[in-house]
């Protein structure tokens, strides 16, 4: 069999192979190096179109702390998306790839709009408590919905929870457009703003919702690592047979647990309408259920990681929003730096857990020749 | 433990940058303040677009080149300019946040562009009585910091209606609107623009259709596109971008652009434009405040006023276009011609306006919610 | 020389799966590959026939020193491996699953194809019917399939892993002569085993790998089974089990006419009958899906019944949650199969594994009280002498052996009365084989009935009172260990098989 036709095969020069658990301090290592590079990468961006990046950077920092307003503006940017990535990580923690939170969002907003919107006559203290167990009850069925179709018929939960957003943005724009239309508004299509009496309070010049999310913090943390139902949830995510054999109502937990994820992310819906717009619009959600997703991923699912990153992303993009109007520079570069470093970062969590192997060349390459 | 050393050298060294670069700014704009020999160079105007002015033509182009005209007549630098792009006037805190992040920048004045900024602005207004807010397009006013701003466009729109009636051969001109019959800026503007055609040309119909967004350049193209198949052979267009000038060209047809003159972007098939001149608004708004003698009034400046103007005819317009538009305008310049003037008939065949009389304002920003008689809805 | 590996190094992460190995074997040889499961022998195989690549290190190939990056390259240098788990198209006829992704057909298939197939399969006296569809086959036959696929791509190379795993005694002994008539026509053959019995009795020369070294290469005629095992486990080993002499012959469990389907809705379990005593060792034999899964899980309520009765003192426990089961103060305590995907959570430490059945009584209100269950934790890695870090070190970081005490001692100490066990010793190492029958002996002598699904006929021979035969998800017979012997277990379970067989003629 000697005169098979003898190829030169080459090795191959990268491989990608899976990393062992890393320690605590490379991981550190690991992460602060993201960061500078994110830094370094958004800088030479920044270079090409033109900015200073040192300035710009400067500004970013400074645009967001360098007033009590703008730390408000900071912290309000900060509590639906800290909310909402509370709320999601119940589902993740489940393995329940819910990236419905936008949808939920909105359920939670629309549901308790409907109180601010026709009694607002209510006491405040009854009003505010109705609202916030609307916004619960809404954004939680809307979860639900997904949750109980995948237990039950074993549906996709990602495409099944991604489809109820838009619906839900269409919800919105039917009601805007329709039976909520603002009679005053000639022709405009849009909801009436909320009276003082339906507005969340204030808590040192911010409105209540960091509050409630800070709670959401130690509350989420408290139910995943201490309670009963936590534990239910971590052996569902670990093993759906294991939580059958361990004797636990599998469908039950996942329809529960998605019910609380939905409805944190209800209250994030809640908080925006009455502390934020002070109405209900296409915007209410914005993008936050999507981000908070990239929190939740970064955080491990740790709230209080949860916290510290979310608090990352406002600085971020309060700090771009400050850069863009004072450089007078197009929105678009504020939008494409912050992805730049967001790229990067996640680039970074990708080699936590893989390694590239580059083959070293060898010296007498001709040994590979028959 | 060396690498880790070394990286927290790195780390201070850079957040050392990052303070002295901080510091850096504070201390220059500083030095501005005390190497300026006026007060005015702390007052900083804030503008909130809902699009970005980058785009080079349409709304936020338009405000943004009264902004500038703006500046430069009164001689401000571009620090004092902030500008809040992309503002989408359907997300209540978003507009909430960039106001207010005007108002952290030490803004005195704020103009806001859009419709919907303007239950905001009020809401702000009330929150921040030092600050001034003046707002475009709407109708609402506090009579101490907060004004709207508007102008007699309808004016402009008769003269391209004009340009556009001598202009079509198949006798059926098109109109893009942003929106229904319930909005009367949008509605007024049409009429006037219908009455300029039949002044003209008795014969013609104007037949519209309706986006339902003030911004949306796909939904715009398809409405162009389906009056296009229609048989119409110009275009007249209450909406932001040029995709219905675009439109006509394609075909080979014409049109009347809004906002900007249109002729750069279209200049095969464009007319004339209804444009604006807000640097007027702008200018005299920004004197008043500096000064501190600002009378927050609702503002309607027209023709005559120099707020609301139409682009130089372009070389594709009919013959005698430029002999008929001018003598309207010197009528509307001078006062002795009104576009709402009755007797005005609506397409239902009611009587709107009765022979004599004139529509006052208010009904004209607020009342016209009825198609004249030559228009034809889709 | 057919084949010399030097100096052959392979990592996964941070774990060493083949240290520096070196190999060889000759044409007309059978070299038998030595070592307990995690010792390294399937990766060092998989980089012979291109599924891995090896950091550093050489192969020679006849001589010549080649790079094996693909499958492709190792069909090109006449290596064929036949893996644990058959890659076979089920719905295709022998024939075309052997031509399957072979260079040699050209775009039209000729009737050569069957004629070839014929004379290799003559060559080699392999029993093939060229037109039998895969799915119609035994695990035998499917098996000589995929030995021809591989001589069918002039593979002159073999490499068998663990071959008899899933064949009865008798389809071993046929294999046997297979691999022994190819050792006569030139071939060169490995063999990957961990069982002694079959090294000593086919091969020329043994390597024995440890821990992802090579330890020794032995000739097979100078060495014994005591030899061999100590160069495996790396210490001498007392290498008996003691059957505790059975007690109480109290009924315990009576299984009745137990008919289950599994997920694909097939009748995994037909009828099945059976007795488990008080304090006594019933071992279930059959090759592997055979419906010894689908009787675990139906006992411990995991899957429904489809007809049938499980009587628990006489008392009807079938239909019943595995919490309304342990609710009615029955403790029936399930060892399943897949340990980390299903007795165990993999990713949480000990403490959170002890308390996974019993979590909801650690407290009365809505918390979890972790405090016993770290004593529990703690005690059993003390009894166990479990190798962990710590008690709060994920499951899946601990060894195999170590894997399954955590799992054997949460379930000993819920004081069962019934246990039931499946493949307890899979991938473990000898010493931890023989700390878990020690442990089923101690439960044995207190009384617990205990259910021991087992693959290794010998170990069940020695361990078990009485063997049940499962075949086709039948009973084929409740024997006497004492009383029987492997060839007549070997019988039964194949006997439905050929009964079936012979029904198509």
């Amino acid at each position: 069999m000697s005169n098979r036709v003898e190829k030169k095969i080459k090795e191959p020069f990268i491989r990608i192979e899976k990393r062992a658990d890393l320690s605590s301090k490379v991981k550190w290592l690991l992460y602060t190096s993201a960061f500078f590079t994110a830094i370094v990468v958004g800088g030479i961006f920044l270079l090409a179109v033109g900015v200073n990046p040192l300035k710009a950077y400067g500004k970013i920092v400074e645009g967001a702390f360098r007033s009590k307003m703008a730390v408000e503006a900071t912290i309000k940017l900060a509590v639906p998306l800290l909310i909402s990535s509370l709320g999601i990580t119940l589902a993740f923690k489940m393995k329940f790839w819910n990236i419905g939170a936008e949808g939920q969002i909105i359920m939670g907003g629309i549901f308790s709009t409907y109180f601010a919107l026709f009694h607002a006559d209510w006491p405040h203290f009854v009003l505010m408590t109705v609202m916030l167990l609307a916004g619960i009850l809404g954004g939680g069925l809307w979860a639900v919905i997904p949750a109980w179709f995948k237990t039950k018929y074993g549906t996709n939960e990602t495409l099944f929870t991604l489809m109820l957003n838009y619906i839900a943005l269409y919800l919105i724009k039917y009601l805007t457009e329709g039976p909520w239309k603002d009679p005053e508004a000639s022709g405009f299509p849009k909801i009436a703003s909320f009276e003082a009496n339906a507005r969340l309070d204030k808590i040192f010049n911010v409105h209540a919702g960091w509050l409630i999310g800070l709670l959401l913090v130690l509350a989420v943390y408290a139910y995943l690592k201490y309670t009963k139902q936590g534990f239910e949830i971590s052996i569902v995510g670990e093993s759906q047979n294991t939580a059958r054999y361990a004797g636990m109502n599998v469908k039950g937990i996942v329809v529960r647990t998605l019910f609380l994820s939905g409805a944190i992310c209800g209250i994030a819906g809640m908080c925006q309408v009455s502390g934020a717009a002070f109405t209900l619009s296409e915007g209410v959600a914005g993008g936050v259920g999507f981000t908070a997703i990239i929190v939740a991923w970064l955080a491990r699912l740790n709230p209080f990681i949860i916290l510290v990153i979310t608090a990352g992303f406002s600085i971020l993009e309060k700090g771009c929003s400050v850069m863009q109007s004072t450089f007078g520079i197009s929105t678009a570069v504020s939008s494409i730096l912050q992805g730049i470093i967001l790229f990067v970062i996640l680039a970074f969590d990708f080699f936590s857990s893989y390694k590239l192997v580059i083959k070293k060349q060898k010296k007498g390459g001709a040994k590979n020749d028959y | 433990m060396k690498k880790v050393k070394r990286l927290l050298a790195v780390l201070f060294v850079f957040t050392m940058l990052l303070s002295m670069t901080a510091c850096g700014t504070k201390e220059s704009e500083k030095e501005d303040s005390t190497s300026s020999n006026s007060a005015d160079s702390d007052f900083k105007v804030g503008v909130i677009h809902i699009g970005d002015p980058a785009d080079g033509a349409g709304y936020s182009y338009t405000h943004d080149q009264g902004i500038v005209a703006m500046q430069q007549e009164l001689g401000l630098s571009d620090e004092q300019i902030i500008r809040k792009n992309n503002v989408a006037d359907s997300d209540a805190a978003a507009t909430r946040a960039a106001i207010e992040e005007c108002i952290e920048e030490g803004c005195k004045l704020i103009f806001g562009t859009s419709w919907g900024y303007m239950d905001t602005m009020e809401e702000l207004a009330n929150e921040y009585p030092d600050v001034m807010f003046s707002h475009g397009t709407g109708y609402k006013s506090n009579g101490t910091n907060f004004n709207n701003y508007f102008g007699r466009i309808y004016q402009a729109r008769y003269l391209t209606g004009i340009a556009a009636g001598l202009k079509t051969k198949t006798n059926k001109v098109g109109y893009v609107a942003a929106m229904g019959s319930e909005n009367s800026e949008v509605t007024g503007g049409l009429d006037a623009f219908a009455m300029g055609v039949e002044s003209v040309n008795p014969d013609a119909k104007v037949y519209v259709k309706v986006t339902n967004s003030w911004y949306d350049p796909t939904l715009e193209q398809q409405a162009a596109e389906a009056l296009l198949d229609l048989g119409c052979d110009v275009l007249g267009q209450h909406c932001d971008t040029t995709a219905p000038q675009l439109a006509a060209q394609n075909r080979g047809v014409w049109g009347c652009g809004y906002n900007s003159d249109m002729t750069k972007d279209a200049p095969e098939a464009h007319l004339t434009a209804a444009v604006w001149n807000w640097g007027v608004y702008y200018t005299m708004t920004t004197k008043a405040v500096m000064e501190g003698n600002w009378n927050c009034e609702n503002y309607f400046g027209g023709m005559a006023d120099g707020l609301v103007d139409i682009s130089p005819l372009s070389d594709n317009c009919a013959e005698g276009t430029q002999e008929a538009i001018d003598e309207v305008k010197a009528k509307i310049v001078d006062g002795s011609f009104q576009v709402f003037e009755g007797e005005l008939q609506d397409n239902q065949g009611n009587i709107v306006c009765k022979d004599g009389e004139v529509l006052d304002d208010a009904t004209i920003t607020g009342g016209i919610n009825w198609y004249y008689r030559n228009v034809v809805v889709q | 020389m057919a084949i010399e590996l030097k100096g052959i190094t392979k990592t996964f992460g941070s774990v060493v799966a083949n240290n520096k190995i070196d190999l060889c074997v000759k044409q007309g040889e059978i070299l038998a590959l030595l070592g307990e499961n995690g010792s390294g022998k399937t990766t060092l195989m998989n980089m012979l026939s291109g599924i891995y690549y090896p950091d550093s290190g050489s192969i020679y190939v006849k001589g010549k020193e080649v790079k094996i990056t693909s499958p492709e390259d190792a069909n090109r240098l006449g290596i064929g491996m036949i893996h644990q788990h058959f890659k076979l198209v089920e719905v295709l006829s022998a024939t075309d699953n052997i031509i399957l992704g072979s260079k040699k057909e050209g775009k039209w298939l000729s009737k050569k194809r069957y004629e070839e197939i014929k004379e290799i399969s003559e060559k080699f006296s392999l029993a093939i019917e060229p037109k039998k569809m895969v799915y119609n086959m035994s695990v035998g036959e499917k098996q000589t399939v995929e030995i021809v696929k591989v001589l069918y791509r002039n593979a002159d190379i073999l490499i068998l892993d663990e071959p008899t795993a899933v064949l009865t005694p008798q389809e071993i002994t046929k294999l046997f002569a297979i691999l022994k008539k190819m050792r006569a026509q030139g071939c060169a053959v490995i063999i990957i085993t961990h069982k002694l019995n079959e090294v000593l009795e086919l091969s020329d020369r043994v390597t024995i790998l440890r821990k992802g070294e090579s330890v020794a290469t032995v000739n097979t005629a100078e060495t014994n089974a005591h030899e061999l095992t100590e160069l495996m486990v790396g210490r001498p080993v007392e290498l008996s089990i003691q059957r505790e002499e059975s007690k109480g012959n109290e009924n315990l469990l009576e299984i009745h006419h137990l008919t289950v389907e599994n997920e694909e809705g097939l009748e995994a379990l037909k009828d099945v009958s059976f007795e488990l005593n008080q304090g006594e060792i019933l071992g279930v034999a059959g090759v592997a899906g055979s419906g010894q899964k689908e009787l675990c899980e139906a006992m411990a309520g995991l899957l429904s019944v489809k007809k049938g009765a499980i009587l628990y003192h006489n008392e009807n426990i079938v239909g019943k949650s595995p919490r309304d089961i342990i609710k009615m103060g029955i403790s029936m305590s399930f060892i399943p199969e897949d340990r980390l995907g299903m007795g165990l959570a993999a990713s949480m430490g000990m403490v959170e594994n002890m308390m996974l059945k019993n979590y909801a009584g650690t407290s009365r209100g809505p918390f979890v009280n972790k405090k016993e269950a770290k004593k529990l934790a703690k005690r059993l890695v003390q009894e166990l002498q479990i190798v962990t870090p710590d008690v709060e070190t994920p499951v899946r970081r601990l060894s195999g052996g170590n894997v399954q005490k955590v799992l054997l001692g949460r379930e000993i100490e819920s004081n069962p009365n019934v246990l039931i066990t499946a493949y307890a010793v899979r991938g473990l190492d000898i010493n931890s084989s023989y700390v878990i029958y020690d442990a089923l002996n101690q439960q044995k002598k207190k009384g617990v009935g205990i259910l021991f699904i087992g693959e290794d006929l010998d170990v069940m021979l020695e361990l078990c009172d009485r063997i049940m035969v499962l075949c086709h998800g039948k009973v084929t017979g409740i024997v006497k260990a004492d009383q029987t012997t492997k060839e007549q277990l070997g019988l039964l379970m194949t006997d439905a098989m050929e009964k079936e067989e012979g029904q198509h003629e």
